[in-house]
């Protein structure tokens, strides 16, 4: 499905062979800084398809049985929830007074809408119940219904429950899963200089602080099922790796199991029990590992030697494994891809032979063979959000982001956004782009946040 | 001459005339100054003191010695603790920090005892994840530029701090600049610092 029989067959001879190419290139080209748009098989730059977004009505909410209260409420998450799924214009601000409390399909028509949303909150027990339905204006009918449990508005997974609720009707109009129902964690520095990680819903809200550590912990990272966090601190002097609950409790560290040196940069795999990481230290202990956390056991060394690989991702199917390296210069991180027990890595950036080139940060679509990660790739120096679409062997990168700074994407789990810190004249924050329409929103501003990480979608509690 | 043949003169008469006086006896004479000893005596005192003067002066001596050499020693550890620069994006060792760590080398080969940690550290810009293998990497040439002149391996630790302690907090080339460094912790010995040539 995912189409890996052909990179399996590209070994690194193709690498050369792409290399060679480039060493052509540069010696008949301008010696120094080649601009990407000048390599050839390369294409680079802002292009979107011209997507088409279908119009979705929301029709007010109404309520029953104690809902009433809440039924703007709810109505007012589910509109921003779908506006932020970018796959429809959202028309949910029409005066009551006009499109009344019925469904008029003649009237939705008229206003330009292809999909309506109408819902009904119920009170039930300690919470209520909320009636979604889905109707297809064009052919004026009823397309699809569900009923959501939704606890009280007090209990923390209220938000959570309604976001569940407007996945639903992103899956019912278009078949893809949403991202509402998820949260972003990410690390954020204060005034005395030391950083935290922290969560925050997909809307928005909920800005949470999940360690007390009063030092440096960053990068962090989400473990498969949502439950875990995984993320480095420097609070014993040396950074480690550390593993905490959703609530930040219950922390466990991983030991320093390969001798002394740097631990960072954690990721899980798909499988939720492996994490793999990085080791810098002395030449014949460094590299990407992978450790058991849970069964406390199972080092495996998968790279390494002095070549300074970090930022490991892993596919979503969990064969492959995408890292950051710089093996080819301290000033030319690359992005390369290995098979996820280890062995010969390629690279996935387009590295310019003996010019420049600057790709870090990268991270595995959770759909498909999209990798993204950041470079440097302006005249200015200026870092950019880029996505290699690996269908094409890599060859392809699209551009998403064109104004300030832009470091260290994450993949939301519809496979469709990206967080990322933005450097703007106003400040740092955590911005999110459509990678098919490409918009970008904020979502936290004016704050020095640092390497965010999207979870997965998130499932209601036990 | 003459006066001293008159004192001893009148000095015989007196002791003539007591003699012959029932009076109880004289007083023995107060013992004849032997002009040899007074001048030991005086000779001695001269030496004491100069004994004294010449204590004082090796204490003030030995006080300014001590004084030079614990100002050689603060001088040392500043000089183990300076800071050196690197390039962007880059770990290999300038050559104005080269100057500084050859200082390093000559007090650390005289000082066996001393350990120390050595900080890597980068700038905002880049990646942060990179820029933690970039803080690792400057620490391990600084680390490999030291042992390179026979220092044993174990007498430094290396960790990187990335860009997330910066020194100058601007978003210039000046700050820039001052947060591209490594850093040096003394972790053991610090009271065992021997300046160079010592």
């Amino acid at each position: 499905m995912m189409g890996w029989g052909r990179k399996e067959n590209r070994g690194s001879r193709a690498v050369q062979a792409r290399l060679c190419v480039l060493v052509v290139l540069v010696s008949a080209g301008p010696v120094g800084l080649v601009a990407q748009e000048d390599l050839p098989g390369v294409e680079l730059g802002l292009f979107y398809a011209n997507t088409y977004l279908p119009a979705l009505a929301m029709q007010p909410f109404g309520g029953a049985f104690g809902g009433n209260e809440l039924a703007p409420q709810i109505e007012a998450i589910i509109g921003r929830d779908l506006r932020n799924s970018d796959r429809f214009e959202v028309l949910d601000s029409l005066p009551d007074a006009l499109v009344g409390d019925r469904v008029d399909y003649t009237l939705w028509d008229r206003l330009g809408a292809v999909w309506l949303v109408t819902g009904t909150v119920e009170g039930a027990g300690d919470g209520y119940v909320l009636l979604l339905e889905l109707h297809d204006v064009v052919y004026g009918e009823l397309r699809e219904q569900g009923r959501f449990r939704l606890p009280a508005a007090f209990d923390e997974d209220f938000r959570m429950a309604v976001h569940r609720a407007s996945d639903q009707v992103v899956t019912w109009a278009t078949g893809d899963p949403g991202m509402a129902a998820s949260r972003i964690t990410f690390s954020m520095r204060d005034n005395t200089g030391n950083e935290e990680v922290y969560v925050i819903d997909s809307d928005g809200e909920n800005l949470r602080r999940l360690t007390y550590n009063e030092d440096l912990s960053t990068s962090p990272t989400w473990s498969p099922d949502g439950g875990r966090i995984a993320f480095a601190s420097w609070k014993t002097g040396v950074p480690r790796i550390y593993e905490i609950g959703t609530d930040g409790g219950g922390e466990r560290m991983l030991p320093a199991v390969r001798g002394a040196g740097d631990y960072i940069t954690p990721t899980y795999h798909p499988d939720g029990q492996t994490l793999a990481f990085t080791v810098l230290g002395s030449d014949n202990q460094s590299g990407i590992f992978t450790y058991d956390l849970a069964q406390d056991c199972c080092l495996a060394f998968l790279s390494g030697g002095p070549w300074y690989d970090v930022s490991p991702t892993y596919s979503a199917d969990g064969r492959w494994l995408a890292f950051n390296t710089l093996r080819f210069g301290d000033n030319v991180p690359q992005v390369m891809m290995m098979p996820a027990e280890g062995g010969a890595a390629e690279t996935l950036s387009p590295y310019e032979y003996g010019g420049g080139g600057f790709y870090a940060a990268p991270d595995w679509s959770p759909h498909g063979d999209l990798v993204a990660f950041h470079g440097r790739i302006d005249r200015r120096g200026r870092y950019h959000i880029l996505v290699a679409n690996l269908e094409d062997g890599g060859r392809v990168l699209r551009q998403l982001t064109s104004e300030g700074n832009n470091e260290a994407p994450s993949w939301a789990p519809d496979g469709r956004h990206l967080v990322f810190v933005g450097e703007r004249s106003w400040g740092f924050g955590l911005m999110i782009a459509d990678v098919t329409t490409g918009r970008v929103r904020s979502l936290l501003g004016g704050r020095r946040v640092d390497l965010p990480d999207w979870s997965p979608a998130l499932p209601p509690p036990e | 001459m003459i006066v001293r043949r008159f004192f001893v003169t009148v000095f015989a008469a007196t002791l003539l005339v007591g003699a012959c006086g029932g009076d109880p006896p004289p007083p023995p004479p107060p013992p004849q100054p032997d002009q040899d000893s007074l001048q030991r005596y005086n000779d001695s005192v001269a030496a004491a003191e100069a004994e004294r003067r010449r204590q004082a002066e090796e204490e003030a001596r030995q006080r300014a010695a001590e004084a030079e050499r614990q100002r050689l020693i603060r001088e040392a550890r500043a000089t183990l603790e300076e800071m050196v620069f690197f390039d962007y994006d880059m770990s290999e060792i300038r050559p104005d920090a080269e100057t500084t760590l050859r200082a390093k080398v000559d007090i650390l080969r005289a000082s066996p005892q001393v350990q120390m940690r050595i900080e890597g550290h980068a700038d905002e810009r880049g990646s942060t994840e990179y820029n933690m293998a970039l803080g690792n990497r400057r620490a391990e040439s600084v680390r490999q530029f030291l042992t390179g002149f026979g220092l044993a391996e174990n007498r430094f630790e290396i960790v990187s701090f990335g860009e997330n302690r910066p020194l100058a907090q601007g978003s210039n080339e000046e700050s820039w600049a001052r947060n591209r460094r490594g850093q040096f912790v003394i972790t053991a010995g610090a009271n065992m610092i021997n300046p160079p040539g010592n």
